[in-house]
């Protein structure tokens, strides 16, 4: 059933087991606290099953005069400590938003009209502006997409890494600068002595992700929300950036959300990733499971349709890349419905109408798909 | 081939109906629609439309000959408002209400005629400037920011003045306006220099944008590519300076006229003014109807002008 | 003077490059007059050829030049020395000094494909205006005819018939570069240059776009030059690759051999620094340190010298010349891998 007509990924193989379908069927509705509990992520011995961040539910609103445009819809996902979640999804999913709300920076005027965003055991949203304003920086940090823009262009390096840290740690000028020092050294910039005296356009788009880099981690955050960080830059300072990112993983045990639209990139950084599509969540799963045994179609396709550089093309023999048709995702798509089911080559009626609520179909995995477990559908029915 | 072409013939036609709905239209008639639902814009409008209607109709509307002076002898000078004069008369007896509205042809001559001289020769040195560029343009520029430094007034009025001295008895002095029609062109040329700015800016912007590139590469003309491409890209931008302008020239003729350099046989707001401040006390509506003339037709053009320009430039303003 | 197009061989290649360089003055402005205290080489003795019915892929970093020689074959850039020859007819001579039919001939021949779908069409203009506009300039039949060649156009690169009536604010990216791709195709070219057409395009309509761009290739003939960092797209598209790094040619030659077996060291960096969608896979060389020098402070001798894990002595100071390695393969290194 599901080899219908969809392009089907070079190497995952397509059919899903048998026993995996017998306990997807299993939980059709949402899922309860218990089994949440281990999408959560890595469980080490010591701690608690309680997740770093847990949001739940969170849908995002653009407020016209009559009807919201609900960008983003029923987003759910949690963060262990140590562990890296990638969203992956094309412009227009919904990704960055859904980030920004942890840290409640939407830009204008969308607003979250719904949902929980718990980090840390707090409600974010019973936190007041200065609360927040407390936050941001210091236990969760963000690292933008585009380097030259995060970056006063006036102020030194070294000015404005040490103004974070008097205004969070409330560190003395001469410390401040020894820590910035030791950061920056940290994420690879060699002479950090002489960088510090630099304005930001001294420096190469590498050499500020990596200062930015460094500006995330100057308070030891227990989050970093990484947006795109390596898409502005060239393959090999990409290739160098996310080598660094790994790096820190492992030195600080980590915690990240690493927005991107790139699954190769993904593949590297993430333990676990959320797939976003029109702003609804496709699936959710581990990182080897993504690209092993992916079971939405809208991850299949994606998969399939990168061409690889690392596989012999047979175009001689005719060959043609398999596609998803139509467009991309636009904030206008609206329903309660399966958002791709507009481009689904699996789609039936009820796709349109009815929510695709989350399903485990593997240890750790959930799809967001309709198709997808027979007993599913007697439910719905 | 492959069923990756079915696929997107399936789709496409979909995307097809979503369009069809609506119906296409054109970044002209976009920005008409958003200019029709600003709420600045379409009172400039209404405001320019009444001056516009006054100056039609004027010799309809107005009581009386602008330059009836025959109330001396009933109601006298400086009478109040009354029936037969429903804004009074000023200091020489003219029926203040029927000079107002000979007022609104002249004002909208001056600014429509120093905007086309501005405008022609701002977007020809722009143009060239911008398109050319390189030494060209460098020169033009720095002539363009001589225009921009010289104390304009100064100098009309030092020209106004001169003129009307030196055709006394000269076969000039029988020309119509001629001291208005000087103006009018002093204003224009010292007027072009913003709109070369912005045309230059403007064309620098477009000229190597990807769509030039395109049609460059197809092999359209120069010609093409500058009346074709670049031009009616400038155009709203231009049309948003213009219709500032307007309300600028006009406003400038009234302070000329103010100052008692205008054309002394033009009816013209500014003269109006001139001609009553010093009585502002004993017949306040011989100033104040003037003034209040002016003041609507200035900001009609320039409501009308941001109006345009939110419509056209949707990113700018918000 | 324009010689017939010859019924060339099918060896003989459609475009040849020949020692293609473009620099720019560095300037430092005075009072009067821009001083100029140097050159930026960023297109440096740059030779290829294309063949009819082949895809030749250039392929590297910003800033490496392959933009910047793409644009000099349309003339969309002058360049400042070098030689570019279509079928015999040189290129650069025409549209510097030749006749606007010369040049028009050549454009029929030769096609542009741009980077930026919303950036390369003119936004005030109904996709038939855009498409009507080459037909116009190079007379393409009856103007009453010129409706159907439109729809022919559209259906040919996907499109419905109605969408001609539309602007190109209405459209997704994948369709405003299916619009751009039939503009180039109204004059019936045999060679498009596509600078990276699907770069600015979202995932799942670029393999939409690549494969229009094969269909094309197949039923048209079509020759393509294609301009992309992404090498996945040049695996799929092309059979001939070429690598550039800071404005010069490291290697070329057939795809499969060089991205299964890069023998440049630049090479073999670009293609282990690219992310594949595939956690199992241990990235298998360590990628290359450093980042590109400016194309101001380009070093002396080999290019990459400054980042390269085997330098010799001597690649600092003498410039590796682009010489065959194996048929169909050339290689500038002193010490290939």
């Amino acid at each position: 059933m599901h080899q219908a007509n969809i392009s089907r990924p070079i190497t995952d193989p397509l059919t899903t087991s048998p026993s995996s379908i017998a306990s997807a069927g299993l939980s059709r509705a949402p899922l309860s606290t218990g089994e949440r509990a281990q999408v959560g992520g890595l469980v080490s011995a010591g701690e608690a099953t309680e997740p770093l961040v847990h949001v739940d539910n969170l849908r995002i609103h653009f407020p016209p005069r009559r009807a919201p445009i609900r960008v983003v819809e029923g987003v759910s996902y949690s963060v262990a400590r140590g562990e890296t979640l990638g969203i992956v999804g094309e412009s227009g999913s919904g990704k960055t938003l859904s980030s920004l709300a942890i840290l409640r920076l939407l830009p204008r005027p969308a607003q979250i009209a719904g949902g929980r965003i718990v980090f840390e055991g707090e409600d974010l949203a019973a936190k007041s502006d200065e609360e927040m304003r407390r936050l941001r920086g210091k236990r969760i940090a963000m690292v933008f997409q585009n380097p030259g823009f995060s970056l006063h262009p006036l102020m030194t390096i070294g000015a404005q890494l040490s103004e974070i840290l008097a205004v969070h740690e409330r560190l003395a000028r001469k410390d401040a600068d020894a820590r910035v020092e030791e950061l920056l050294r940290l994420v690879g910039i060699s002479d950090p002595g002489a960088r510090i005296r630099q304005y930001p356009h001294e420096l190469s788009g590498g050499m500020k992700q990596r200062v930015c880099i460094a500006r995330a981690l100057l308070c030891n955050p227990s989050l970093v929300l990484a947006d795109e960080p390596t898409t502005s830059l060239d393959v090999t300072i990409q290739a160098q950036i996310l080598e660094l990112f790994e790096e820190l993983k492992a030195r600080f045990r980590m915690s990240m959300i690493f927005v991107t639209h790139d699954m190769g990139v993904v593949a590297r950084i993430a333990d676990r990733i959320a797939v976003m599509y029109a702003g609804q969540i496709c699936e959710t799963a581990d990182a080897s499971t993504i690209f092993s045994d992916p079971q939405h179609p809208y991850t299949r396709a994606l998969l399939g349709s990168t061409p690889r550089v690392d596989q012999r093309s047979t175009r001689a023999s005719g060959f043609r890349l398999p596609t998803i048709g139509g467009s991309g995702p636009t904030i206008m798509q609206q329903g309660d419905g399966c958002r791709f089911a507009t481009r689904c080559p699996e789609a039936g009626p009820e796709c349109a109408r009815l929510a695709p609520l989350p399903l485990a179909v593997g240890p750790r995995h959930i799809v967001h798909c309709l198709k997808r477990g027979s007993a599913g559908e007697a439910n719905h029915a | 081939m492959s069923d990756s072409s079915s696929l997107n013939a399936s789709v496409l036609p979909d995307d097809a109906a979503v369009l069809a709905r609506h119906k296409p239209k054109g970044i002209w008639r976009q920005g008409c629609e958003r200019f029709l639902h600003s709420r600045t814009g379409m009172l400039g409008l209404v405001l320019v439309a009444l001056v516009v209607a006054v100056a039609v109709f004027g010799p309809f509307l107005a009581p009386f000959d602008p330059h009836d002076q025959s109330a001396m002898l009933d109601p006298g000078a400086k009478a109040p408002p009354s029936w037969v004069h429903p804004l009074g008369t000023d200091r020489m007896a003219y029926d203040v209400a029927s000079r107002v509205i000979y007022g609104a042809p002249t004002a909208l001559i001056v600014g429509l005629g120093a905007m086309s001289i501005a405008a022609f020769v701002g977007v020809v040195v722009g143009g060239i400037a911008g398109y050319r560029g390189g030494l060209t343009d460098e020169i033009i520029m720095r002539a363009t920011d001589f225009f921009l430094v010289i104390p304009v007034f100064v100098v009309i009025l030092a020209v106004v003045r001169l003129l009307s001295s030196m055709v006394v008895n000269t076969p000039l002095e029988s020309i119509p306006y001629l001291n208005l029609g000087t103006i009018i062109v002093l204003i224009g040329i010292f007027g072009w220099a913003p709109i070369a700015r912005m045309t230059r800016a403007e064309f620098l912007r477009l000229k190597n944008q990807e769509f030039i590139e395109a049609a460059r590469c197809i092999g359209a003309t120069t010609g093409d590519i500058l009346f074709r491409h670049i031009l009616p890209n400038a155009l709203p931008s231009l049309i948003v300076m213009v219709a500032l302008g307007i309300g600028g020239a006009i406003l400038s003729e009234a302070m000329i006229g103010f100052l008692g350099f205008g054309d002394p046989k033009a009816v013209s707001w500014g003269q109006l003014l001139f001609f009553n401040y010093e009585s502002l006390k004993v017949a306040p509506w011989a100033s104040l109807a003037p003034g209040a003339a002016i003041f609507v037709t200035v900001l009609g053009f320039n409501l009308l002008a941001d109006g345009l320009s939110d419509a056209f430039n949707p990113r700018s303003g918000r | 003077m324009l010689e017939p197009v010859r019924s060339a061989a099918a060896s003989d290649p459609l475009l040849t490059v020949r020692n293609l360089s473009k620099s720019y003055p560095v300037t430092r402005s005075g009072l009067l007059r821009k001083k100029i205290v140097g050159t930026i080489d960023a297109v440096k003795e740059v030779s290829f050829s294309v063949h009819a019915g082949e895809t030749l892929s250039i392929v590297g970093e910003s800033g490496c030049g392959k933009t910047t020689t793409a644009r000099s074959i349309l003339n969309l850039v002058a360049p400042t020395s070098g030689e570019i020859q279509y079928q015999g007819r040189d290129v650069v001579k025409t549209f510097a000094t030749g006749g606007r039919e010369d040049a028009l001939a050549l454009r029929r021949q030769m096609q542009y494909v741009f980077q930026d779908p919303y950036l390369s069409l003119n936004p005030r203009w109904s996709v038939r205006q855009i498409l009507r506009e080459p037909l116009r300039i190079h007379r393409r039949g009856e103007p009453a005819t010129w409706d159907d060649q439109i729809e022919h156009l559209l259906a040919r690169v996907g499109l419905p018939a109605s969408y001609a009536d539309r602007y190109p604010h209405e459209f997704s990216g994948g369709q405003r570069q299916r619009i751009g791709i039939a503009r180039a195709l109204a004059v019936e070219p045999r060679l498009l240059i596509c600078d990276e057409p699907v770069s600015s395009l979202d995932v799942s309509v670029r393999a939409q776009i690549l494969n229009l761009l094969a269909d094309l290739q197949d039923d048209l003939g079509l020759s393509y030059l294609y301009i992309s960092h992404d090498l996945g797209s040049v695996r799929f598209l092309s059979r001939r690759v070429a690598v550039m790094y800071l404005g010069t040619i490291v290697e070329i030659g057939d795809v499969d051999a060089i991205f299964d077996r890069p023998r440049h060291h630049y090479t073999a960096a670009l293609l282990s620094a690219i992310p594949v969608p595939d956690p199992t896979r241990v990235a298998t060389a360590k990628g290359v340190r450093g980042e590109a020098p400016s194309v101001t402070e380009r070093p002396r001798g080999c290019p990459f010298h400054t980042r390269c894990p085997a330098a010799l002595p001597v690649c600092r100071d003498e410039m590796p010349a682009l010489v065959p390695s194996d048929p169909d393969h050339k290689l500038a290194c002193h010490n290939p891998r």
